[in-house]
């Protein structure tokens, strides 16, 4: 019996029926688990409001509509949101790009005294429980005429998006060979020129990874812009939350919220679903 | 070559470096010396020297909120690792071999997707979700799928099972990035070594125990380091899910939704202070033991 499993492996990696049935049903199922709340978020949403409050499940809209989404759209301050969201997460997300393939490049091509002090630091910062500096953030930008402003909320999300972003980068530009830069120096190219005619193309697939997942960061956050902001100047997420407190019960027209303020993400992620998920664990993995 | 090299340095680096001495140093600071303070919020303030942490250790909501954060620390990572390990293993070795490599289950591609789906999602917005799946009616999700003849579960309503409910939320929005982070971990190690072991009669169970999980022991303390971190944070889904303020009963009360009550309803920023330096100690000391605890000596 030992004898025969053991030939039975030789030809294929421990494997036997029993193991593939197992891991197939384990995964089916496991991604069900994971993926049915998305799915009743939006069944609820195409559910008029008898259907959402009925005791019996439907588990697909008897009489689908599509009000939820329009009296969403409607409701005070949505627009606002949604323009607001877009201009603190782009101003946050083009500025950590800025500089931070900036300090990425001097990380990963300059031997300099305090290197591993600055790395360090980096790294630390994603360790900080960001509540625990809500209070101070917040009289800091008072202090500077910046609370209640999209700019205030942009300078906190550059902090908050600038470790990752360096860490990443850092990582992309290491593996760009140093050979390079030095070709492209006898050839005569300045050092300026190197960075700005050889990496910065080089990185390319690092600035789109760590630009979209900073997209996500920026737009997905809601803590900072809701306590240093009011609502006509706050992003989707707290407009959805101040509808959530505002109007317990409409579920319907609350779940559509909630689908139009994932769809940029959603739809990004579909876009570039590969380089997400390098981009975001590279800094990880190497750590 | 040397030549011309601190001008980029110094100009490369003084932007980042400025930001993070005025919102981090800086903050932290003033974060310190507030927690010496009896400042309300408004106005000024008079330094009480230890006034506020004395207050904290007879405060029984604070022992309360940091029992909440320790069994969390504990138990959240565990099952995350556990949960997301089995599934990159799956996904990556876990299927048949072809060709003398072993390759992920049928339908890998379509699983790291939908794992990683809840991860794009704004807590916000997973919180909102998991208020309708935990809805205590039968208009609940959970409670519409339960059998009829069972009475409604009240969920975050009921004090015994509000934090595990918040517990579940937080795995699962996470596991989908530890998954891929295993994935990615396990992809860089070499084929060769499972067709060795394999050729030995390894079985499955072997090949992860003595192959995959020591390779990867580094990401593992990555990702220990990280859940860590999210086990001391929860405030948005406290937040938005809890019954209560933290309720019901202060059943599912934590720190960083402690630091929120005192700064912003109770008007005792200087109280809250205080909180915040607990838990930054806290966290530094967790960071520092996970990192020291299970470090092992590099074999490179």
């Amino acid at each position: 019996m030992a004898a025969a499993r053991q030939d039975d492996q030789v030809l294929t990696v421990g494997r036997s029926r029993l193991g593939t049935i197992f891991a197939n049903t384990g995964g089916v199922l496991f991604a069900l688990v994971m993926i049915f709340p998305v799915y009743w978020v939006l069944n609820t949403a195409l559910k008029p409001r008898d259907e959402v409050m009925s005791f019996r499940p439907y588990f697909v809209p008897a009489h689908p509509t599509l009000d939820n989404f329009s009296s969403a759209i409607k409701a005070e301050n949505f627009v606002e949101g949604l323009i607001n969201g877009l201009v603190i997460t782009l101003l946050a997300v083009a500025a950590a790009l800025v500089v931070g393939f900036l300090a990425a490049l001097a990380i990963a091509r300059f031997a300099f005294y305090g290197r591993k002090a600055i790395i360090l630091v980096i790294l630390c910062v994603q360790l900080v429980p960001l509540l625990a500096l809500i209070i101070p953030l917040f009289l800091m930008l008072q202090k500077a005429n910046l609370t209640n402003s999209l700019i205030g909320v942009s300078l906190v999300y550059l902090m908050l998006l600038l470790p990752y972003t360096v860490w990443t980068l850092r990582g992309f530009i290491a593996g760009i060979p140093k050979e390079l830069d030095e070709a492209a120096m006898i050839d005569g190219c300045t050092r300026a020129q190197v960075f700005w005619k050889i990496i910065l193309p080089l990185t390319g697939p690092g600035l789109v990874a760590t630009a979209v997942y900073g997209f996500i960061q920026a737009w997905n956050e809601f803590i900072i812009v809701n306590t240093l902001n009011s609502p006509a100047k706050q992003n989707l997420m707290a407009w959805l939350l101040q509808n959530q407190t505002e109007r317990g019960t409409a579920w319907g027209p609350l779940m559509a919220g909630a689908i139009i303020t994932s769809l940029p993400v959603v739809i990004f992620f579909l876009l570039i679903q590969r380089n997400i998920a390098t981009g975001l664990t590279a800094g990880a993995v190497k750590g | 070559m040397r030549h011309g090299k601190y001008p980029f340095i110094i100009g490369f680096l003084v932007v980042p470096l400025a930001l993070y001495l005025v919102f981090v140093v800086g903050a932290y600071l003033q974060m310190f010396q507030l927690s010496f303070t009896d400042w309300s919020g408004f106005g000024g303030f008079h330094y009480v020297g230890f006034d506020n942490f004395v207050k904290l250790m007879e405060d029984p909501v604070f022992w309360i909120a940091l029992r909440h954060n320790l069994y969390i620390l504990i138990a959240m990572p565990i099952v995350t690792i556990a949960i997301a390990l089995f599934f990159a293993f799956l996904l990556n070795v876990g299927g048949k071999s072809r060709g003398g490599t072993t390759q992920g289950v049928r339908g890998s591609k379509a699983y790291r997707i939908i794992f990683f789906f809840p991860q794009l999602l704004a807590l916000a917005i997973v919180a909102v979700i998991f208020g309708r799946v935990f809805g205590p009616d039968r208009s609940g999700m959970l409670n519409g799928l339960f059998p009829d003849s069972w009475s409604p579960w009240l969920f975050l309503a009921d004090e015994r099972w509000a934090l595990l409910c918040i517990a579940v939320v937080l795995i699962w929005q996470q596991i989908g990035f530890y998954v891929v982070l295993f994935s990615a971990g396990m992809g860089s190690i070499g084929q060769e070594i499972y067709e060795a072991a394999a050729l030995d009669g390894a079985t499955k169970v072997t090949l992860f125990f003595r192959i995959t999980l020591p390779l990867l022991w580094d990401t593992l303390q990555v990702a220990w380091v990280y859940l860590g971190i999210a086990a001391f944070d929860l405030f948005a889904l406290v937040n938005i899910m809890s019954v209560n303020k933290g309720g019901p009963n202060n059943a599912t009360q934590v720190l960083s939704y402690q630091i929120y009550l005192n700064a912003f309803q109770n008007s005792q920023a200087g109280y809250a202070s205080a909180i915040g330096v607990v838990l930054f100690f806290l966290t530094l000391t967790f960071a520092a033991l996970t990192l020291r605890v299970t470090r092992r000596d590099a074999v490179a």
